[in-house]
């Protein structure tokens, strides 16, 4: 979109652009700050190492209960990832200058394309550890329901991230709201990891991030009002 | 000021008695015992309609919500936390009727079933909604903040309804809204139910109505109407608090 006002031509970044330049900035908090990585990962790890020790010595338990056990261990994990989304801008106080100057479909976006990303980490990680420590599978449709199954997850995170960016009560409240919003992802992504036929697993983990996807876009704008 | 009648009077009340006494009588008397299960199949007549109400409880928050969203009306955000609230009664109703029923039948108060598993879950989100609305002063901004919530809860509805068809689970698959057309149970058995779903939902109807008028009054604001000149300042009372 472009403008002209006194002589001079005013043009705004597109949105793939401006998309950009949010995720960057964004996966340089979740790499480097507080919200991210540094307090995620090695949550994740504990609880997989935690999980052999309630769980085990059976390596058969073990090998079974792995692929739900890191399922569990991401949704956990969003919920701290949640504050990811307004991270950068409580840090700068500018969180009321973003949402004035991007349009709500682009932040949502961008927001949750970093959160996609995160989690797709968190999930990678955990799978890795699952693998070397309770002798876990790795499978193609595993990882198929982890990119699906991330992507509804990543979506319903971002509307409750913004919740949380807008108030600084409640946050308890997060982790029962977060929690269920990925439980389609939790059981079809732990199934289709497992099951001999996954893609019924599959379909329903395309048809949640539409509905997520979808729920989210229609709700985001009037969480960017305050 | 005298109170204004509520719309159809005394009709709702006396329907609601009415259809709630014809319940009972069928479902204790007339109805016949369930050959396998004994006297604890009763308990689904009073079971099954609390989880349908409650469904349509959660139902009637998403339209009030989107209602807000577009109308940004203080009355429908005031059914929509209503409908929360009963909804979130007759869900702990069902789970707690549905434990009643599954000592005797399953021989267990609990298991890690999908469909009682995600009704749990579907508690909690609504009660989650509920703390939602008290993370704002602002009743608008509440309002907002709990729509969108009160959206994307709804979602865990379906999952809860479908569970026992898209997972092998111990609880029976829906009997009455089942994927085959015809249900499988006796007539009778079949309009003691009716009756009970009928007889929930006028309740239902009339517990939310009065919670609504409860709410109202609650959030009316003492608001200062400017007085004549040389008369006594009056002070009126704006239901609501503003729309």
């Amino acid at each position: 979109m472009s403008g002209r006002r006194a002589g001079l031509q005013v043009r705004r970044p597109g949105t793939l652009r401006t998309v950009a330049v949010l995720v960057r900035r964004d996966a340089r908090i979740a790499l480097g700050g507080v919200d991210g990585f540094a307090s995620v990962l090695p949550f994740v790890a504990a609880g997989v190492v935690l999980a052999g020790l309630v769980l085990g010595p059976d390596p058969a338990a073990l090998r079974t209960t792995a692929p739900g056990l890191v399922w569990l261990l991401v949704l956990t994990a969003a919920v701290p990832l949640a504050r990811l989304v307004a991270a950068a801008e409580r840090d700068e106080d500018s969180w009321d200058m973003l949402r004035g100057l991007v349009p709500p479909g682009v932040l949502l976006l961008a927001k949750a394309v970093v959160l996609w990303g995160a989690l797709a980490v968190t999930w990678s990680t955990g799978t890795l550890l699952a693998v070397l420590l309770l002798d876990g599978a790795v499978t193609v449709a595993g990882c198929a329901a982890a990119v699906l199954g991330l992507v509804g997850v990543a979506a319903s995170l971002t509307v409750f991230g913004a919740l949380l960016a807008a108030s600084a009560r409640g946050a308890g409240l997060l982790a029962a709201l977060v929690l269920p919003a990925g439980l389609p992802a939790l059981l079809a992504g732990t199934q289709a990891g497992v099951a001999d036929e996954p893609w019924p697993w599959l379909a329903l983990l395309v048809a949640y991030d539409l509905v997520a996807g979808a729920t989210s876009w229609a709700v985001f704008p009037f969480l960017l009002e305050e | 000021m005298p109170r204004t009648p509520a719309p159809g009077g005394a009709l709702l009340p006396t329907a609601a008695v009415t259809a709630s006494g014809a319940a009972l009588v069928l479902a204790l008397l007339v109805a016949p015992e369930d050959a396998v299960q004994g006297p604890a199949q009763r308990l689904m007549y009073v079971h099954v309609p609390a989880a349908w109400v409650a469904y349509l409880a959660f139902a009637a928050v998403l339209v009030c919500s989107v209602a807000y969203l577009v109308r940004r009306d203080l009355r429908f955000d005031r059914c929509a936390q209503a409908a929360a609230e009963l909804g979130i009664g007759l869900t702990a109703l069902a789970i707690g009727l549905g434990m009643l029923w599954g000592r005797p039948v399953w021989g267990v108060w609990w298991t890690w079933d999908a469909r009682l598993v995600t009704t749990t879950v579907l508690l909690l989100v609504y009660v989650a909604y509920l703390g939602v609305r008290r993370m704002a002063d602002d009743p608008h901004v509440a309002a907002r903040r709990s729509a969108a919530v009160g959206v994307v809860a709804f979602l865990n509805v379906p999952v809860v309804h479908f569970s026992v068809v898209w997972w092998r689970t111990l609880h029976q698959p829906p009997t009455v809204l089942g994927p085959e057309g015809s249900p499988p149970i006796d007539p009778v058995m079949a309009w003691a139910l009716a009756a009970g779903v009928v007889a929930f939902t006028l309740l239902a109807v009339l517990v939310v109505r009065r919670r609504v008028a409860g709410l109202r009054a609650a959030g009316a604001e003492p608001a200062a109407v400017p007085p004549a000149a040389g008369a006594a300042p009056v002070i009126t009372v704006v239901p609501g608090g503003g729309r």
